[in-house]
């Protein structure tokens, strides 16, 4: 564990107090932004660690919240089980989709995710009888042991924890033995396969815990927004992703959850300006990606970043 | 039947070649694939709109404006974006492009709103009846645009010194600028050329499709023709989508035209995956 005990118990404490100091709304936001979180976690493990552009990220998303209403509406199934059981199946197919497709790289592997996230929208899209078609479904109550939870109040005490728990997994990944593999792979894969690494096989591992964090996060979401449109798993869904992992730091997985605070809270600080709600978060994709390719993350980790920053006018 | 079936797919084809050719152009050029291309086609179509109705342009002179303006962002893009990122990664220049898109897709839909917009024909669209086949003129001047751009991108690259030094800078940067070749205008130049290509590509293309911010998501249509035809080379990219075009075409006839566009993502994919030099390119042997 590389974890100093007195934060842990700062965020232990935080976590506790905060639902007796913060109104209805705003725990449902710490809950939307624990399930992003989520989904840009998988991509900070793909594209972060491993350095492979993935576009799939909707698919992914989308395939979890679909797969546990499906599996509600026709089985039955809660969604306590329904959401983990999914995202194991679908990180199971981003493990094998991995091994098919990572055989390529850079532009064409982004090409290929990009192609994914269009057949998986249009495949809800004519599924019509389990999907509901372009009209999209409902997503069920999250029920657990008899209880309906519905607010974000309640929805507070399963979603932080869980993001918290796979925070926790991502962190320690990076310094372990399998993610100083993924660096190593991220800066020469010929240099890696040299030394005997199986490139093929942990570049797919690393798709595939996109693939199940995607499909968490993505069921997440779905309770939180109560309802499945296809139209929000397209092309441009997966950019937004992207979108949050560079502003808040592609490289760490603190970074996944300070980009969803951002992304999160922008639209209500930009209330008035709702039509350039969009423009807006494709110029800080833009300048981030320009002057500050390691995301807001880097500035924290090193102080004096900024100062250099606007000195230099971004040229370092 | 069939042969009407494949007159019509021709039309769709040619617009697939022409954005595919801006994509192999960039690509081939300056090494980077750019995934806000169809975007910029969209913004092309959109300046021709914006030319007319709001600056009060007729129909000419609005397209000479938005050719103008597209050059001008082409060499936006390069300038401030391109340019610096040069030494960065395939990744940052990846997500640089589609930041580029979603720009440009993000800035329409907040100025020009995110409905349809209807766009004037440049030719007649009522069908001519020609030996038994139905022909659309609007269609064949779509087809008869692409095929001059071809011969004159070929006739550029083969026969003009410009073209040469261009070719020259693509093969090896470091050789052309010791022989006198300026690299950075060398790719300033495909920039702008490719862009203007974009924007008529766009004028061509936005009486058939419908004229939204969305548009530039036939940009992956254009991937695909792009791949097919081996990403690096002209006439690849004009055969690969003749060749996506009639493969649609086919696919909406005979299989299924909800799984046309699954069909189009599929050849996408297959490719990439079975044959990434296409049906025309040559491998690119990666050196250590």
């Amino acid at each position: 564990m590389s974890f100093r005990i007195a934060p842990l118990i700062v965020c232990a404490l935080a976590f506790a107090a905060a639902p007796y100091f913060l109104p209805e709304f705003n725990l449902y936001q710490v809950c939307l932004i624990a399930g992003t979180a989520l989904v840009v976690l998988g991509l900070v493990v793909v594209t972060g660690f491993a350095g492979q552009v993935s576009l799939a990220q909707a698919a992914f998303v989308a395939l979890g919240g679909y797969g546990s209403a499906v599996l509600h509406s026709f089985w039955g199934l809660p969604l306590w089980i329904g959401i983990p059981l999914v995202s194991a199946i679908v990180g199971l197919l981003g493990f094998v989709l991995g091994l098919l497709t990572l055989r390529v790289s850079g532009h064409y592997l982004a090409l290929v995710t990009m192609a994914l996230t269009a057949i998986v929208q249009l495949g809800l899209i004519y599924s019509d009888p389990l999907t509901g078609g372009a009209a999209g479904m409902p997503m069920p109550s999250f029920e657990m042991f008899g209880f309906t939870l519905s607010e974000g109040r309640q929805l507070y005490f399963a979603i932080v924890p869980t993001t918290a728990f796979f925070f926790v997994i991502v962190h320690n990944l990076q310094n372990s033995r399998y993610g100083r593999t993924l660096a190593a792979i991220r800066q020469s894969p010929t240099a890696a396969q040299a030394m005997g690494i199986d490139v093929l096989q942990f570049k797919s591992l690393a798709f595939g815990a996109s693939a199940f964090l995607g499909a968490f996060g993505g069921g997440i979401l779905a309770v939180l927004s109560t309802y499945l449109d296809p139209a929000q798993f397209g092309i441009p869904q997966s950019v937004y992703f992207l979108t949050v992992a560079v502003v808040g730091g592609l490289m760490s997985p603190l970074g996944a959850i300070v980009g969803s605070v951002v992304f999160v809270f922008l639209p209500d600080f930009l209330q008035s300006f709702q039509t350039y709600l969009g423009l807006v978060f494709a110029l800080l994709l833009l300048c981030f990606i320009l002057l500050r390719p390691d995301g807001l993350i880097s500035l924290w980790q090193s102080p004096r970043g900024l100062v250099r920053m606007i000195r230099t006018g971004g040229a370092n | 039947m069939l042969g009407q079936l494949l007159v019509s797919s021709i039309t769709s084809g040619a617009v697939y070649s022409l954005i595919a050719l801006g994509f192999v152009l960039i690509h081939k050029g300056t090494g980077v694939v750019h995934f806000g291309y169809g975007d910029q086609v969209t913004f092309g179509a959109y300046a021709v709109l914006i030319g007319q109705a709001l600056i009060g342009l007729p129909f000419w002179p609005a397209v000479i404006l938005a050719l103008l303006a597209s050059a001008l962002l082409g060499a936006l893009i390069y300038g401030t974006l391109m340019w610096p990122l040069r030494n960065s990664t395939l990744l940052t220049k990846i997500i640089a492009t589609l930041a580029v898109g979603t720009l440009l897709r993000e800035f329409l839909r907040a100025y020009m709103g995110p409905s349809a917009w209807p766009f004037p024909f440049l030719l007649s669209p009522a069908p001519v009846q020609f030996a038994g086949l139905y022909l659309v003129p609007a269609n064949l001047a779509i087809v008869g645009v692409s095929l001059v751009l071809l011969f004159t991108l070929f006739f550029l690259f083969e026969r003009t010194i410009v073209g040469k030094a261009i070719v020259a800078a693509c093969d090896n940067r470091i050789g052309a600028s010791l022989v006198g070749v300026r690299v950075s205008s060398v790719f300033l130049a495909i920039w702008i050329l490719a862009s203007l290509l974009a924007t008529i590509a766009g004028v061509l293309v936005a009486p058939l499709l419908s004229l939204s911010p969305d548009m530039g998501l036939i940009g992956i249509k254009g991937f695909t023709a792009a791949i097919l035809g081996g990403f690096t080379s002209l006439p690849g990219a004009v055969i690969g989508g003749i060749t996506l075009g009639v493969l649609e075409a086919l696919a909406g006839a005979y299989i299924s035209t909800a799984l046309k566009d699954v069909i189009t993502y599929g050849i996408l994919i297959v490719v990439v995956l079975v044959r990434p030099q296409g049906l025309l390119g040559t491998l690119a042997v990666k050196k250590v």
